[in-house]
C-alpha cells in the first residue's frame, strides 16, 4: 500500500517537476503567456458583450412599445375617442380660419391709430428701460418710505398712549388738589405716570427726530432719482425700443420724455396727461375704425358664432368618450389594482385593515365593459354631424366670401392674414368633407393591426404627452427636427473643417501646424453644457439682435422672434463638430502617400494643382467618412440641442422656405432627456422614450456602418 | 503579535460602532412607526420597543424596512457620526428651488441640527422616491394620481398628505407688452394655440410666443387643469426647463407669454398680468382663478422622528410662515 502510494506520489512530482522545466508554471495546460493573452482577449470580448447587452436591454424594453401602443391606439379607438377627435379636426380648422380673419380685422382696426399705438408703445418700452437703470435708487427710495411709513404709525400709537398718560396724570392731580388723602399712593402713581410720560416724549422725540431725517434723506434721494433719471432718459439704452418696434413720430418725443419724467417715481400713480390723452385719442379713431368696418366685424363676429353649434356638439361627444375612457381605463387596471389590495393584505397583519383590503380587492370589478353599450349614446349622435358640419361649411363658405377683398384692405399685415386665411379656408373645406365622411363610417370595433399602430408611431405628427385626454407618441416632429439641426450643423460645419484640414496638412508651416492642430482639437474639451448656457445666453441674443438689422432683413428668416432656435442649435452643433471632421479628414489627407505629391510636383503641377486635382481626390473617401462620423456626432448630442432648440414639438414649417431655421424644434435626444425623468418604468410614455433612443441608435449604426463602407469602397489607394 | 491584538481591537471596535449603531437605528424605525398617528397629540414621542406598543400594525413590512435602512443608517452614522440626522426631501421644482431649502436654513437657524438633502426634479419623482425609500418626505405641487396611490397600496404603504402652502400662478408677459389682463378663456385660447396674435386680445400686433413648463412639471398639469380647461397644449408651445427660464424667455421676447409660481413673477423685464380682473396678489389667494395648493407627502409610520418633526415646524411654526410668505407662497395656515 505505502510503496504504490510513494510511487505514485514521486511519480506524479517527478513529471510536474518535468513540465515545470519544460513549459514553466502551469494549470490545466495552460501556461502564464496563455493567461496574460486570454486576460487582453477577455478584456476586449467584455466590451463587446456590454454592447451586445445594451442592444438586447434596449431591444427588450423598446420592442414592448408595439404590442403596448397598439393597444392604447385600440383603447382610443374602443371609446370613442376617435370619433371626437375627427369632429375636432374640423373645429380646430375653422378656428384657424377665423384667428386669421379675426387678425385681419384688428390690423385694419389698428391701422388708424398707429401712431397713438407707437407713442404708447415708446412710452412703455422707454419707462420700463429708465426704471431699470435706476432700479438702486428707486428700491433706496422705496425702502426709505416704507421705513416712515411704519414711523408714521409708530408715532400714531406714541401719541395715543401719551394722550392716556397725560389724562391718567391729570386725574391724580386733581384728585390730589380736592382731598388730601392718600397721599402717598397718589404721589408714586403720579410719580410713576410722570415716569412713564417723560419717557415716551423721550421716544415720540426720538421718532420724530428719525422722521426728520427720514424726510430729509427721502427728499435727497428723490432729488437723486430725478436727476438719474433724466441722466438715463438721454441715454440711447433707455431709447432702445425692443425687437421690431417703430419709431415714435419725432414731435412727440419730448412728451414722451416728460411723461416718463413725470411717471418714474415710486410716488407717482396716475398716468400723465398726454399718455392719458393719447390713450384717448387711440381709442377714439379705433371705435371710428370699427364703425366703419362694420361689416366686416361682423362677418369675423359671424364666422366665429357660426362653429358654435358643432362645438357644443363636440363637448357633449368628449364627456361620453371620457366616461368611456375611464370605464376601459378601470377595466385595463383592475387586475392590477386588485393585485395590489391582495398584497396589501398579505403584508397586513391587523385582521381588521386585512379584511378592509380583502373586501376591497373582492370588490373590484374585472368585467370588461361592453363596448357596444357605451358607445350607443355616440352612435345615436353620430348622425346629426353631417347636417352640422355641412351647415357650418355652407355658412363659413357664405361668410368667407363676404369677407372684403383683399385689394380693399389696406395694411400689409392685413393682406397677409388674408393669404393664410384662404389657405386655412381651403384646407377646412377639405377637412369638413373629408371627415364627414370618416365619422360616417367610423366603427368602435373596427380592426387595428399592428401595422397601422406601427405607422401612426413613425409617421404620427403629433407628440402629446401627460395629457387629459389621450398620449399621442409620433415621431415626426422630433425626427424632423434632429434632422434638420444637424443638416444645418453639417452645411455650416463641413466648409469650415475640411478647409482647415486641407490648410494644415498641405499649406501651413510646420510652427502654424502645431499650434492650429491642438487648438482646434481643444474645441472637443468644451463641455456641451457649457456650449448650450453659451447659447442661451450670448449667441442667441446676438444672433436675434443680429437679425434685426434692417439691410439683413433679405436673409430668410430674419428678423427672428425667439433666440432660441433651429438656426441657434445648429451652428453651436457645427461648432462641436467641426473638430470631429477636422480630427478624421486631416488624418485622410496624411495618409496619402508622399510618393504621389513627389510625381506630381514633378510633373510640374503647381503645389495647389497637387492638392486639389491629386491629394483631396485620393482622400477623398476618407474625408467622406469623416463628415459622416461627424453627423454621427451631432446627431446624438443632447445637452445643447435641449438648451437652444426652443422645444417645440411640432414639425418646422417648410412652407417658410429657409426661414424655417429662425424656427423652435425639439429633438429625439432633447425629448429623452426632458421626459425620461419623469415617467413611471414600464409605462407606454417610458417604453416610447426607449424606441425614440433605438431609432437614434439605428441611426448612428447606419451612418457609422455607411463611412466604413465608403472608406473601404472608394478608397483608392 | 501586539500587532495583531491592535487590528482586533480596531475590529472589535468598528463591530461595537456598528452594533451600537445599528441598535440605535433599529430602536428609531420601530419606534417611529405607528407614532406617527399620535404625533399631532403628544409631542414627546417615546422611542419604545415594538413588544410594548400593541397596536402596532405592521410587523413584516417592520422587520422588511429594518433589514433595509439598518444597513443604510449603520453605514450612514459610521460617516457621519451618531447624532446628525440627515432628512432627504426630493420632488417639485416649485417647492424645492426656493421654499424648502429656506425652510430647512431657518430650521437650522431655530436651534436643530439635522442635516438636509433636497432634490428638485419635479412633482413626479417625489413618488417615485418616496416609493424606493429614498426620500423622507416627498414635495409635490399636485395632488397625487390614483394610480400612484395604487402603486404605495400594492407594497402595503399608505400615503399621507401635508398641505404645505398655497400658490398662485402668474401669468406673465413681456414688461413693454400692452397688455394688462386677460380672462380666463383667451388665456385657454392662447395656450391651446387658438388665439395666436396678440391682437385678437387688446395688446400690439404680433405673434404671440408661448411657453410652458415640461411635462415633468405639477406646473404644467395644475395649468391645464386651471386656465385650459383641461385641453392640450397647442403645438407651437415651447417647453422650457424651469421658472427661471420662462421669466428669462419671456423677460427678452416682446411677445412672450408664459406662467410661473407667484415668487418669480418679480423678476427683471416681466409683469404679471391680471386675470378676469383679479390682480395677483397674496390677499387674492381666494378669487385668483388659477391657484392651488402643494403638498409633502409622506409614508404613514415610515417617517424618521427628525423629519416629522420638521414637517410639524414646517407647517405650523410662526417662522416658517414667515419663511413661506418671502418666498412668494401664501402660508397653509
Amino acid at each position: 500500500m505505502s510503496d504504490t502510494n510513494k510511487q505514485k506520489s514521486g511519480g506524479k512530482k517527478s513529471k510536474v517537476a518535468e513540465s515545470f522545466r519544460k513549459k514553466g508554471f502551469q494549470i490545466f495546460g495552460l501556461g502564464a503567456q496563455d493567461f496574460i493573452r486570454f486576460f487582453f482577449g477577455g478584456n476586449a470580448s467584455l466590451a463587446i458583450i456590454i454592447l451586445i447587452l445594451i442592444c438586447v436591454f434596449l431591444a427588450r424594453e423598446g420592442i414592448m412599445f408595439f404590442p403596448d401602443h397598439h393597444k392604447g391606439l385600440k383603447s382610443y379607438r374602443l371609446a370613442g375617442q376617435e370619433l371626437v377627435d375627427y369632429v375636432g379636426e374640423e373645429i380646430d380648422a375653422h378656428t384657424s380660419l377665423y384667428s386669421a380673419a379675426n387678425v385681419a380685422y384688428y390690423a385694419e382696426v389698428n391701422r388708424t391709430s398707429q401712431e397713438e399705438d407707437t407713442i404708447l408703445r415708446a412710452y412703455r418700452s422707454v419707462l420700463a428701460n429708465v426704471e431699470n437703470m435706476t432700479k438702486k435708487t428707486w428700491g433706496r427710495l422705496e425702502a426709505w418710505q416704507e421705513e416712515k411709513e411704519d414711523l408714521e404709525d409708530e408715532l400714531e400709537d406714541l401719541l395715543e398712549d401719551k394722550e392716556k398718560l397725560t389724562e391718567a396724570a391729570a386725574a391724580p392731580a386733581a384728585a390730589a388738589n380736592d382731598a388730601n388723602a392718600d397721599q402717598a399712593a397718589d404721589t408714586n402713581e403720579s410719580e410713576d405716570s410722570a415716569a412713564k410720560l417723560a419717557e415716551v416724549n423721550k421716544e415720540i422725540a426720538a421718532v420724530e427726530a428719525r422722521m426728520k431725517e427720514l424726510d430729509a434723506e427721502i427728499e435727497l434721494l428723490s432729488e437723486k432719482l430725478k436727476k438719474e433719471v433724466n441722466v438715463a432718459i438721454a441715454s440711447d439704452e433707455a431709447w432702445d425700443l425692443g425687437v421690431g418696434a417703430d419709431q415714435p413720430p419725432a414731435d412727440s418725443i419730448d412728451e414722451i420724455k416728460e411723461a416718463v419724467l413725470f411717471e418714474a417715481h415710486p410716488d407717482a400713480d396716475e398716468e400723465h396727461a398726454f399718455i392719458v390723452e393719447v390713450k384717448e385719442r387711440s381709442k377714439e379713431k379705433k371705435a371710428k375704425a370699427a364703425e366703419e368696418l362694420t361689416g366686416f366685424k361682423d362677418t369675423v363676429k359671424g364666422i366665429q358664432a357660426a362653429v358654435r353649434p358643432i362645438r357644443s356638439y363636440h363637448s357633449d361627444l368628449k364627456k361620453i368618450a371620457v366616461e368611456n375612457k375611464r370605464e376601459i381605463e378601470k377595466f385595463s387596471t383592475a387586475p392590477e389594482r386588485r393585485k395590489a389590495l391582495l398584497e396589501g393584505a398579505e403584508n397586513t397583519e391587523d385582521p381588521e385593515d386585512k379584511q378592509e383590503m380583502l373586501d376591497r380587492a373582492n370588490a373590484v370589478d374585472i368585467t370588461e365593459p361592453e363596448y357596444d353599450k357605451i358607445n350607443a349614446p355616440i352612435y345615436e349622435r353620430v348622425p346629426e354631424h353631417e347636417k352640422l358640419a355641412a351647415d357650418l361649411k355652407a355658412e363659413t363658405e357664405k361668410l368667407y366670401a363676404a369677407l372684403p377683398e383683399v385689394s380693399e384692405l389696406e395694411t400689409k399685415s392685413a393682406r397677409e392674414s388674408f393669404g393664410r386665411a384662404e389657405v386655412y379656408n381651403e384646407r377646412f373645406q377639405n377637412r369638413v368633407e373629408e371627415n364627414t365622411e370618416k365619422v360616417k363610417e367610423w366603427r368602435h370595433d373596427k380592426n387595428l393591426s399592428i401595422f397601422e399602430s406601427a405607422t401612426a408611431f413613425i409617421f404620427g405628427k403629433n407628440w402629446i404627452t401627460n395629457s387629459s385626454w389621450h398620449d399621442f407618441y409620433g415621431l415626426l416632429p422630433l425626427l424632423s427636427g434632429s434632422l434638420l439641426i444637424s443638416i444645418i450643423a453639417l452645411v455650416v460645419a463641413v466648409p469650415f473643417a475640411v478647409a482647415a484640414a486641407v490648410y494644415v496638412n498641405q499649406v501651413a508651416p510646420y510652427g502654424e501646424q502645431n499650434f492650429v492642430k491642438p487648438a482646434i482639437e481643444f474645441i472637443e474639451a468644451i463641455p456641451s453644457v457649457v456650449l448650450g448656457f453659451f447659447g442661451i445666453l450670448v449667441f442667441g441674443e446676438t444672433l436675434r439682435n443680429v437679425s434685426q438689422v434692417e439691410w439683413l432683413s433679405w436673409v430668410p428668416g430674419f428678423p427672428m422672434a425667439e433666440r432660441l432656435t433651429i438656426l441657434n442649435a445648429g451652428l453651436l452643433l457645427a461648432f462641436m463638430a467641426i473638430p470631429t471632421i477636422f480630427t478624421l479628414a486631416e488624418d485622410a489627407l496624411n495618409n496619402v502617400p508622399g510618393a504621389l505629391t513627389e510625381n506630381s510636383l514633378a510633373m510640374g503641377a503647381s503645389k495647389l494643382q497637387t492638392v486639389f486635382r491629386v491629394i483631396v481626390p485620393t482622400a477623398l473617401s476618407g474625408i467622406i467618412a469623416a463628415v459622416l462620423l461627424g453627423f454621427g456626432r451631432i446627431v446624438g448630442e443632447t445637452m445643447v440641442v435641449l438648451l437652444v432648440a426652443g422645444n417645440k414639438i411640432k414639425i418646422p414649417d417648410f412652407t417658410e422656405g429657409l426661414g424655417v431655421v429662425a424656427q423652435p424644434a425639439h429633438t429625439m435626444t432633447g425629448i429623452i432627456a426632458q421626459e425620461l425623468g419623469e415617467v413611471d418604468e414600464g409605462s407606454l410614455h417610458w417604453r416610447a422614450l426607449f424606441i425614440v433612443g433605438m431609432v437614434l441608435f439605428c441611426i448612428s449604426l447606419a451612418v457609422n456602418f455607411t463611412a466604413q463602407k465608403v472608406l473601404k469602397k472608394f478608397q483608392k489607394i | 503579535m501586539a500587532g495583531a491584538e491592535r487590528i482586533d481591537q480596531q475590529n472589535s471596535g468598528f463591530l461595537a460602532k456598528v452594533s451600537v449603531s445599528s441598535q440605535l437605528a433599529e430602536c428609531y424605525k420601530i419606534g417611529t412607526r405607528g407614532s406617527l398617528k399620535e404625533w399631532g397629540r403628544s409631542a414627546n414621542v417615546t422611542r419604545g420597543r415594538k413588544k410594548s406598543r400593541p397596536n402596532n400594525t405592521n410587523p413584516t413590512l417592520n422587520e422588511v424596512y429594518m433589514k433595509k435602512t439598518l444597513a443604510i443608517l449603520a453605514a450612514a452614522s459610521l460617516l457621519a457620526g451618531a447624532n446628525a440626522d440627515e432628512i432627504v426631501i426630493k420632488g417639485s421644482d416649485t417647492l424645492g428651488a426656493k421654499m424648502v431649502p429656506q425652510l430647512a436654513e431657518a430650521y437650522k437657524e431655530a436651534g436643530n441640527d439635522e442635516s438636509f438633502e433636497i432634490a428638485a426634479e419635479g412633482s413626479s419623482s417625489a413618488f417615485t422616491n418616496l416609493l424606493a425609500g429614498t426620500a423622507d418626505i416627498g414635495m409635490s405641487s399636485r395632488n397625487i394620481k390614483d394610480s400612484e396611490t395604487e402603486e404605495f397600496t400594492a407594497k402595503g404603504m399608505a400615503i399621507k398628505d401635508w398641505t404645505a402652502a398655497y400658490d398662485m400662478i402668474g401669468v406673465i408677459v413681456n414688461e413693454k407688452s400692452g397688455v394688462e389682463g386677460l380672462t380666463t378663456e383667451q388665456i385657454e385660447g392662447i395656450f391651446t394655440g387658438d388665439i395666436t396674435d396678440w391682437s385678437e386680445v387688446g395688446g400690439d400686433a404680433g405673434p404671440i410666443s408661448v411657453y410652458t413648463r415640461n411635462t415633468s412639471s405639477g406646473t404644467y398639469k395644475s395649468f391645464q387643469e386651471m386656465a385650459m380647461n383641461k385641453r392640450d397644449y397647442g403645438a407651437d408651445t415651447q417647453k422650457m426647463a424651469g421658472n427661471e427660464q420662462i421669466a428669462e424667455e419671456v423677460a427678452k421676447n416682446a411677445n412672450g407669454i408664459g406662467y410661473v409660481g407667484l415668487a418669480y413673477t418679480d423678476k427683471d423685464g416681466i409683469k404679471a398680468i391680471a386675470v378676469n380682473d383679479i390682480e395677483l396678489k397674496p390677499e387674492n389667494a381666494k378669487d385668483y382663478p388659477i391657484a392651488r395648493s402643494l403638498h409633502y407627502y409622506t409614508i404613514e409610520g415610515k417617517l424618521s422622528d427628525a423629519a416629522a418633526k420638521f414637517l410639524a415646524w414646517a407647517t405650523t411654526d410662526e417662522k416658517a410662515m414667515e419663511v413661506v410668505e418671502r418666498v412668494g407662497f401664501i402660508p397653509a395656515k
